[in-house]
């Protein structure tokens, strides 16, 4: 178990190191650079500026500053914003996209097992016919539009009973998380609920449920004993990228909900070809999510006892 | 004569399809005697494994559907009953094993857990009890290392040992009657001498019934007291292994017995099978539902349903030539080697 976990870290430290190169690359192939703003400024400004941020040396020497600041665990400052270390826009804005990404994968799992669960249990009647459409519903709508609804929704909800329930926007208590992490996680909850579904309808008519029903288990017991725990495998293999998924479709939340999460400064950074705010979130996001993909393999191997020895 | 601890009367189970109702079951009767193995026999889709699952309410409602008939166990129906007498049905009155023990156990519990669940929920164990006991279990049915295998996965047992350990779960509440559905059909040839060899130790010390569902006349032989011969959801023969054996009283039996390979150096006879195959449940026959392949039909066959014709005082036969009127036919047929 501990030499899998060992090995698992490592495959995910070259994961991360593949993620920084390639982005390197990507970046300096793309025309233009952080200096080339709007205003004209004069040769030697610029060979001065270059000099300052090293971007006079080679692409290779430049790649090795880089990686070698990358292990001392700095990214650098950022071009764009002056005397901005970059370290300290993660520091400030990772937690509150981390939070916000969290929240939503639990919404999204709780909900995709629970009411997979039911449909399948309920299954091609009515509380199954409604769930499913609202499942379809989920995977076919963007984000942008849930926010924009469920923005609307709120406004009049909160003018129709003459009480703010929930604030429409901006960041700080957990009553505004809730509207955001729950549309941010709204389609892979719809994902979820699906794979949940076939995989309970499956387990339903498997053979070992039949021998705990001979066992004469009571239903409930069948459901959390033999049921649960067998059909949220699929859902729990998909959780990783769903993690991905989420935490990468935040941005889009984020800006909706005028939420000072991480995404936008990625946004921005790309826009301005600030490398460095580039590479530092970037790296810092794959790392991230390595990081949950291990984690959600290391859980599954404690749910499913085969995953454990192999 | 010994007292019948279970009597089914009349059982009727029908399944809703696509293509139509099939009649799976279409009035069982059979009696099990307490401490004997009674075993039911007869070819895939004959509606054997529907008769028991139907009396430990295993068949999924709807689509299935229990039209009609009673499952006496000491007088008291089970059909659709989950408690007779303050005792569960499943589990505590009656335990099951199953054809595939690589399926049939829960791929992410351990094999200890499992066969401590029956005693937690019928018995009132605590955990640490009924895990105790799952162990004892383990090693009553010859599993080596017992405490260490009750922590393994059924993953890491072979296809026997599951086996065994589904006998452990199904006889861990003391059942009166054991129902083994096919139980050594997934089993390679030496694995399944042993599991039969443990039911019938186990019998012997605890004094459970057996119901033993299979096709395997071999497997008949070997472990039955009563032998019940089904067909397109009939009884068609019930008597003892020796009479069905060697007094086969109905066309069916005598052509499953000619089919049956043997492996006596000096036999001649060619394996004949049963030509032909079994009728369209969707809408069984009104007469006799063998008389389509039966060499011996006469006309009456496909035009009634044979009652059962009492052979001696435990053996009877439904079929037309046990009728009085065609006596001498009947004993050529049956008793003259078989041949026609």
């Amino acid at each position: 178990m501990w030499q899998y976990t060992l090995k698992r870290l490592l495959q995910g430290v070259i994961t991360v190191w593949f993620i920084a190169t390639a982005t390197f690359l990507a970046m300096h192939n793309v025309p233009g650079d952080p200096l080339s703003g709007e205003r004209a400024m004069s040769a030697s400004i610029r060979a001065n500026l270059e000099a300052r941020y090293g971007l006079d040396k080679s692409l290779t020497q430049q790649y090795f500053i880089y990686i070698g600041n990358f292990l001392k665990g700095d990214f650098g400052v950022s071009f764009a914003q002056e005397n901005r270390q970059v370290n300290d826009i993660i520091r400030e804005h990772f937690p509150v996209s981390a939070t916000l990404g969290i929240l939503a994968v639990i919404f999204a799992a709780l909900g995709g097992v629970l009411w997979g669960a039911l449909t399948a249990l309920y299954r091609n009647r009515l509380p199954d016919t409604i769930i499913m459409f609202l499942v379809i519903l989920g995977i076919s709508v963007p984000s942008f539009v849930f926010a924009a609804l469920g923005q609307l929704t709120l406004v009049n909800l909160n003018a129709f009973f003459g009480v703010s329930f929930l604030p429409v926007a901006g960041w700080g208590t957990v009553s505004h998380m809730l509207l955001p992490a729950l549309v941010l996680g709204m389609g892979t909850m719809a994902y979820l609920t699906r794979l949940m579904r076939s995989s309970m309808l499956e387990i339903i008519h498997s053979d070992y449920v039949r021998t705990a029903k001979a066992k004469g288990l009571p239903p409930a017991r069948i459901f959390t004993r033999h049921q649960l725990r067998n059909a949220i495998l699929p859902v729990i293999t998909v959780l990783g990228p769903a993690i991905a998924a989420i935490t990468t479709g935040g941005f889009v939340v984020e800006l909706v909900f005028a939420i000072p999460g991480l995404g936008r400064y990625f946004v921005q950074a790309v826009q301005q070809l600030d490398y460095t705010v580039i590479m530092g979130t970037t790296v810092f996001y794959g790392a991230f999510l390595v990081f949950m993909v291990i984690v959600v393999d290391l859980l599954y191997g404690w749910i499913d006892p085969r995953v454990r020895l192999q | 004569m010994t007292t019948k601890l279970l009597e089914v009367k009349d059982l009727q189970v029908e399944f809703d399809t696509y293509g139509g109702i099939v009649k799976a079951v279409r009035g069982v009767d059979f009696a099990v005697q307490a401490g004997k193995t009674l075993a039911i026999v007869g070819e895939s889709g004959c509606g054997k494994s529907v008769t028991v699952q139907a009396m430990m309410g295993l068949i999924p409602m709807p689509p299935g559907r229990i039209m009609g008939g009673s499952a006496r166990l000491r007088g008291t129906d089970i059909l659709g009953r989950k408690m007779i007498e303050g005792r569960e049905v499943r589990g505590a009155e009656i335990g099951m094993i199953f054809q595939d023990p690589m399926s049939s156990l829960n791929p992410t519990m351990t094999i200890g857990d499992q066969i401590a669940e029956p005693l937690q929920v019928h018995r009132g164990y605590g955990q640490k009890k009924a895990y105790a006991r799952a162990i004892e279990l383990l090693g009553l049915v010859r599993i080596p290392e017992a405490a260490r295998r009750a922590t393994q996965y059924p993953f890491e047992f072979s296809g026997g040992m599951l086996q065994r350990a589904m006998i452990a779960m199904a006889i861990s509440c003391n059942p009166t009657i054991l129902i083994a559905d096919e139980p050594t059909t997934a089993l390679d040839v030496t694995i399944q001498a042993q599991i039969l060899d443990l039911l019938k130790s186990l019998q012997a010390e605890t004094g459970m019934a057996i119901i033993l569902i299979t096709h395997d006349l071999g497997v008949v032989a070997r472990m039955a007291d009563e032998v019940a011969v089904m067909y397109a959801g009939k009884i068609v023969e019930f008597g003892t292994t020796d009479d069905v054996f060697y007094r086969p009283s109905h066309p069916y039996t005598l052509g499953l017995k000619q089919a049956m390979p043997t492996n006596h150096r000096d036999a001649v006879q060619k394996l004949m099978p049963i030509e032909g195959s079994p009728p369209d449940m969707f809408s069984p026959p009104v007469g006799c539902a063998y008389a389509a392949r039966c060499p011996h039909a006469m006309t009456v066959c496909e035009a009634r349903q044979p009652p059962a014709f009492a052979v001696t005082v435990q053996h009877y036969s439904c079929c037309w030539l046990q009728h009085s009127q065609v006596p001498h036919k009947a004993a050529g047929i049956f008793y003259g080697g078989g041949h026609d």
